[in-house]
């Protein structure tokens, strides 16, 4: 991993192109992740990860260093992802029609059974994967952004509030009812499929 | 005693070990007599890792190099810009 500070510094310089590869080497999987999680459009989101960083390649030296690199880029492309929502001429994903903002209502749990399958035996199954798609898909914008990038990219609390222009106190409401949502979903649809004997 | 209520409220910090000593042994404590918050407890964190699990998603090898390039030629253009003006 080299050395953010230096990384900056050259990046910063007026010859950018090694950070920009070792940028682009480090984050571009990780951009691409969470604008194909907003759109849900492997080839939207490509462009995104260009814009991304072609914007931080513009603005590089208005860069003062008070988040990380990292979360400066998913900020430009969180931002870019959300210009391209807002354009988009088809349906919303069916998830975005719900207001995200009702975020002090918690939903209660119905379902109680346990999961009959381990992870790997999910993992494996085309259906259940398939299922698992559909549930991130069915959030609202708002909670499915948080969750990918608290729980699926990992980053901080802090991080994550910085990358989204929100409060921390908002990242935690919004990943606390995303994982809810997420596991009522799945325990219907596991309930549902342990009728039968096997994934 | 914690209710269920409290419990699911507290449930994402108690995941992310972000309670207090006190909440979380009052946590602990409802959770070992409560068998449907074990349930909410232990799905959700099964859907954490099965999520996680699904996160490695990468731009195809392919497609990746293809964007780079585009990256390294609009990088080439702007520097022969900036020079020729």
């Amino acid at each position: 991993m080299v050395d953010e500070a230096v990384l900056l510094k050259t990046f910063q310089s007026g010859d950018p192109s090694e950070a920009l590869t070792s940028l682009f080497e480090t984050y571009a999987d990780q951009i691409y992740r969470l604008a194909n999680g907003i759109l849900a459009d492997a080839n939207a989101a490509e462009d995104v990860v260009q814009e991304t960083f072609l914007q931080a390649l513009t603005h590089r030296h208005q860069f003062e260093g008070r988040a990380s690199l990292g979360t400066w880029l998913y900020r430009i492309a969180y931002n870019a992802a959300q210009d391209r929502l807002r354009r988009k001429p088809v349906s919303p994903l069916p998830g975005d029609e719900v207001d995200g903002d009702d975020e002090e209502h918690i939903p209660m749990p119905k379902s109680f059974i346990e999961w009959r399958w381990s992870p790997e035996e999910i993992m494996a199954d085309r259906e259940a994967r398939h299922e698992l798609e559909r549930a991130i898909h069915s959030l609202p914008e708002k909670l499915r952004t948080v969750f990918l990038l608290r729980d699926i990219e990992e980053l901080s609390t802090d991080a994550t509030a910085d990358a989204l222009g929100i409060t921390p106190g908002a990242v935690k409401v919004r990943l606390h009812r995303a994982r809810l949502d997420l596991r009522e979903r799945l325990s219907h649809y596991f309930e549902e499929r342990s009728h039968g004997d096997r994934l | 005693m914690m209710t269920c209520e409290e419990l699911l409220q507290y449930l994402s910090d108690y995941i992310d070990n972000n309670l207090s000593e006190e909440l979380s042994a009052e946590a602990r404590a409802h959770l070992a007599t409560c068998h449907n918050c074990h349930v909410v407890l232990d799905t959700t964190r099964e859907t954490i890792t099965l999520y996680r699990k699904c996160g490695d998603e990468c731009i195809p090898s392919e497609r990746r190099a293809g964007l780079f390039q585009r990256l390294q030629n609009a990088l080439v253009e702007r520097e022969h810009y900036r020079i020729s003006s």
